[in-house]
Parts: C-alpha cells; structure tokens; sequence
C-alpha cells in the first residue's frame, strides 16, 4: 500500500470519526439512568424513551409534524412535478427566470420567510393555523422536487417520449406509462429530502406554532429551554432511527445511487 | 353528472382542503388559549393556574408551548383577532407590547390579586401586564473543585482575573445576558446604564480565563466536565439540577444583588374576556406557592408562604435588584454592538 493511499485511509476515517461521534455520544446519553445530560454515562436506563411517551405534547406534535409532512411533500409534488417537467424542456427565458424564482426559498433564511409568512398569511386571514403551516411547508419543500425531477428529466432524451407518441400514445399515455417510470428516482429523491425538510424544520414552524399546531421541534426546543433531563437524547435517536428506517426503505425500493445522481 | 378527470381532480382537491383541520384559531366561546414555556414549565402552568381557571370558570384552557418573541409576534400579526388570550413575556418584550399599544391595562377592578403583587412590577410594565416569577443571576459553582467561592461579584472578577477560577458565563447570542451579567456586573462594580466600562474593563481583566455558553445546558455541561469551576447563572435552574440528583452543585446571591430575571403575564387587546380570571389565578397567593414549589423559582405575591425548603433557597425580593428594563432596552442595541467589538463571543 503505497504512503497516499494510507494518508488517505487514515483521512477518511478520521472524517467519519468526527463526523460519527457526536451523533454516537447522544445516542449513549439516551440510555442514561441519570437524571440529566452528562458523558459518560453512570448507568443503563430506558427510562427516558418511557418518558416521551408520558410527555403528551411530544406525541401531539409528532402526530402534527407527520401529517404536516406528508401533506407538505404531496402538494410539493402536485405543484412541482409539472413545473418541472415543464421548465426542464423550456427554451424560453423566462423558463430560467421562473425555475430561480421557485428555487430562491433554498438561499433566503428560514428565519425570514416564517417572519414574513406569518404576517402575509395573517393578512390573508388564514392567521396561526395547520393550513397556514401547510402553505408555508409547501414553499420551502417545492425547491427539492423541482430540483431532482428537473435533473433526471435533462438526463432522458426526448426521443423516448416522441417514439411513444409516434407509436399512437396520448400525451397522458406517454407521460404515465414513459415519462413517470424514467423521473421515479428523482420524484422519490424529491419526496425524500421534501418529507425530511419539513418533519425537522425550526424556523418557519415556530412562528405559526399553538397549541394544535405544534411541530415536534418547536417543542423540543421549548422543552430543552426549560428541562435538562436526557428525554430530548431519547427523543433524537428516534428521530434518528426514523430517518435510518426511511433511507433504507427508499433503498429497496428505488436505490440510493439512482437517487443519488438526481440531486 | 359525467365524472371527467378535471372534476375528479377537483373534488379531490376540495376534500383534502376541507380535510385539514386548519381553519385560523379564532377566539371562541368559553375555551381560553394560555401560554408556557416546555417540560416542567407547561405541567406547573396546567396544575397551578389552568386547573384551578376551569375549575372556577367551566371554561377549558388550551396551552401552546414556546417562546415569546414567537407569541409577540402572533399577537403582532393579528392584533385584531390574537390566537393567543394570555402571554408570557420576559420584560423586555413585556416593554415592547406595551409600549406597541398591543395589550390590555391590568387594575385591581379586572385582578383582585394585582393588589397584593408590588407597585413596581406593574409600572415595569408599564401598567399593561405584571411580574408573577422571578428567578436571581448569580454565583453558580462546582463544590468539588471550589471550597471558597467568592460572596460578591467584585470576589467574582478579582477571583477569575487572578486565575484561582476558571468561569462560565453567557454569550451575547443568549437573549437575558445584557440584563442579568452585563447590567448586573456593571452595576455592582459602580456602572450605570449609561455608562459601562466598568463591565467590559472587568472583562477584559478575566478574558484569559472566560469560556461563554451560549445557552443554559452549556453552562452545565462546562461545570459537569470540568471545563468550568463556576459562572453567572439562574438560581431556581441551579435547584433544579440538585433536586434531579447533582450534589456537586451550589448557588450564592452575591452579596452586591443578583439581577432579577423576571417573568411577565400580559393579555393582548381583543383577547377574550376570560382571560382575567386566568390571570387573577396566576397571580394567586396559594397558586403561586404551588407552583414555585415545582420550579425552585421565587413568585410575586406578598401574601405567599413558601416551603420550607424553597425559603431557604429563594432570594427575597429585597436581596436582589429589578434592573431598569425600560432603560436598558433604550442601549441595548450599543451594548451588543460594543460587546460584538471587545469580546466577540
């Protein structure tokens, strides 16, 4: 083996070591049987995944944050798929125009659009509700699917779906049976990244949070504020876990690479 | 009727929008949308106020978790229509609703209980809300590590200057620090709030052996690793850390004063009318008792009796200091600015 490949080993793991290790250090403290957040460790316990479950508006704002970002991801596909597939085939320049300005959420602060939206959606009457969260949700996860479809749908040549249309195939036809079996990987990579984003968004969730429409991390964070027991170590791991569980779903189903190669 | 795509599509859609249960809250009849901050906090605000509310009342108290930069600023977008009937504010923002014209006066006719809570609570807000919670910024330290800590902020600067101490104290990113360290110390080593050099001299005195949390579980993890032999923190966070088992942890109210942290309740203009009986039970000497109990933090009302273990580890209100908030709020902007040029953290 020769010196570079051994340096380059030995930078590797070094790169997972410290990438790796925080994220094990909170799962350790999850299983704590102190009372507060402290490594190492002095004993084993579950008592702190138990106390999730006792802690009712941690499950409330679970069941909002789930529902929230199924709801988030469908209308982000609903709205993004088309527009994708539209602007992606687009020579016109207002194409480019328009395909920055549904992409501009991913460069401003969150911060800032929750701020913003707050106010607007107040003034549209929809005030500090689930849709309003809904519509805020949507802004911020429609970027990830235009992005990924519109990088797969650049990668197919048009040939597929003209030989389809040639054959006698409506343009419906040809989009369900040609056009969505090639874009799957970057729909699915889409609703991935879109269904993460919105399950763990602070910024814009805090401003519209109350006490039906909580986000799991808006009550994470109004719990750490106030509470120094190793629950919110309990409550990461599961969303961890979660998160494991849903990257290797999606990897049986469409593959990691091919999803991969859309973002 | 046919059902073409286009109608399929549309009747979908429909159901779906009917189907989230997302209407704006809107005030309603005999249901009152209270605030707490999380954890502990939310569960002594249901047992100590909102039970005793409904109790009386027959009307249901719902409470939403948060903070209240977040709650202002509901309030704020829909001063009409308020989503929120009660808040809790720290008193800075307590200054700014109030000054906003956002929320409601507060008199004994609308709160009997107001009449045994101090004058000056009040006027801090400036007559639109009160203190019901107040909580002390001091001398917060390892037992194991320091034997002699020092009894005053002037021990505090000379200890950590010196080296006998390494100390945690707040960064600027964490909203009270210009109030209960930078006023606090400056005060107690003959500042005022217009002038505060006597602060960041003292600063720049114990820099080589300052290390700043940014938010309260830092504080904790610098003691608990060693990091840090003491700091500027909360005297009830302190008590809470001891009754979860942490024998190695001890609190001082230097003897200058500490700087009152306090906690104030508002109601927005617009809000249901409910809201007062809610308050008048925050500001209940029995409920208050209770509920400091829970949270190792002092409470307002005069007639309150503490426990005996609470006595002896809540500072009366004469043995610390209300800072001027409506003062400090007038250069706090100059004091993080020239904090963000000497100190950087």
């Amino acid at each position: 083996m020769r010196l570079t490949d051994i340096l380059l080993w030995l930078f590797t793991a070094a790169f997972f070591v410290f990438m790796l290790l925080p994220i094990l250090v909170v799962v350790v403290i999850s299983f704590t049987s102190a009372g507060y957040a402290a490594f190492p460790i002095p004993g084993w316990s579950m008592k702190w995944f138990a106390r999730i479950f006792e802690y009712q508006p941690f499950i409330d704002s679970l069941i909002v944050s789930l529902e929230l970002a199924v709801v988030a991801t469908v209308a982000s596909c609903l709205l993004g798929i088309p527009a994708a597939l539209y602007l992606a085939r687009s020579r016109s320049g207002w194409a480019t125009a328009i395909t920055t300005f549904l992409l501009s959420p991913l460069s401003m602060p969150m911060i800032v659009i929750g701020f913003a939206s707050l106010f607007f959606l107040s003034a549209l009457g929809f005030g500090v509700s689930f849709l309003a969260l809904c519509i805020v949700h949507t802004v911020i996860c429609l970027p990830y699917v235009i992005r990924t479809v519109t990088a797969v749908y650049r990668g197919i040549s048009p040939a597929y779906e003209e030989a389809a249309m040639i054959l006698g195939a409506s343009r419906f036809t040809t989009f369900r049976e040609v056009t969505l079996p090639l874009i799957r990987p970057g729909i699915a990579a889409g609703c991935l990244f879109s269904f993460l984003t919105s399950f763990d968004n602070l910024p814009v969730s805090y401003f519209f949070g109350s006490a039906q429409t909580n986000t799991l991390p808006v009550v994470m964070l109004a719990y750490m504020e106030h509470q120094f027991d190793p629950s919110i170590a309990a409550l990461s791991t599961l969303q961890l876990l979660l998160a494991v569980v849903a990257l290797i779903v999606a990897d049986r189903l469409y593959g990691i690479e091919k999803m991969t190669v859309a973002t | 009727m046919k059902l073409n795509r286009r109608h399929f599509l549309g009747a979908s859609a429909a159901t779906g929008l009917a189907g989230l249960s997302g209407l704006p809250l809107r005030a309603q009849e005999n249901v009152l949308n209270v605030t707490a901050y999380g954890g502990v906090w939310e569960q002594a605000i249901r047992d100590c106020f909102v039970a005793p509310f409904e109790a009386k009342t027959g009307a249901t108290g719902t409470v939403s978790l948060g903070g209240p930069a977040q709650w202002l600023a509901q309030v704020e977008a829909n001063p009409e229509n308020p989503p929120l009937d009660v808040l809790i504010m720290t008193p800075d923002l307590a200054v700014i609703a109030a000054e906003g014209d956002l929320m409601d006066d507060f008199t004994v006719e609308k709160l009997p209980n107001l009449a045994d809570i101090p004058q000056e609570f009040t006027d801090a807000c400036l007559g639109k809300g009160t203190y019901f919670d107040y909580g002390v910024g001091g001398i917060t330290y390892n037992k194991q590590y320091v034997s002699e800590p020092p009894k005053s902020f002037a021990a505090f600067v000379e200890g950590v200057a010196a080296g006998d101490f390494i100390a945690s104290v707040p960064s600027i990113s964490y909203g009270p620090t210009p109030v209960f360290f930078l006023w606090a110390l400056n005060n107690a080593l003959g500042g005022t709030v217009d002038n505060v050099d006597p602060f960041f001299e003292a600063m720049a005195k114990m820099k080589d052996n300052l290390v700043f949390w940014a938010g309260p579980n830092d504080f904790f993890n610098h003691l608990a690793s060693g990091e840090a032999d003491l700091g500027i923190y909360f005297d009830g966070r302190t008590w809470n850390h001891v009754d979860e088992g942490v024998d190695w942890i001890d609190f001082i109210n230097p003897e200058e004063g500490g700087a009152m942290t306090t906690v104030a309740v508002q109601k927005p203009k617009h809000a249901s009318p409910l809201a007062w009986d809610y308050i008048n039970e925050m500001l209940d000497p029995v409920n208050q008792s209770k509920f400091a109990d829970i949270l190792n933090y002092g409470v307002t009302n005069k007639k309150v009796q503490y426990s005996e273990k609470l006595a002896a580890r809540v500072p009366s209100m004469s043995d610390a200091i209300l800072p001027p908030y409506a003062e400090i709020a007038r250069v706090r902007n100059e004091w993080v600015d020239r904090w963000n040029r000497e100190i950087g953290m």
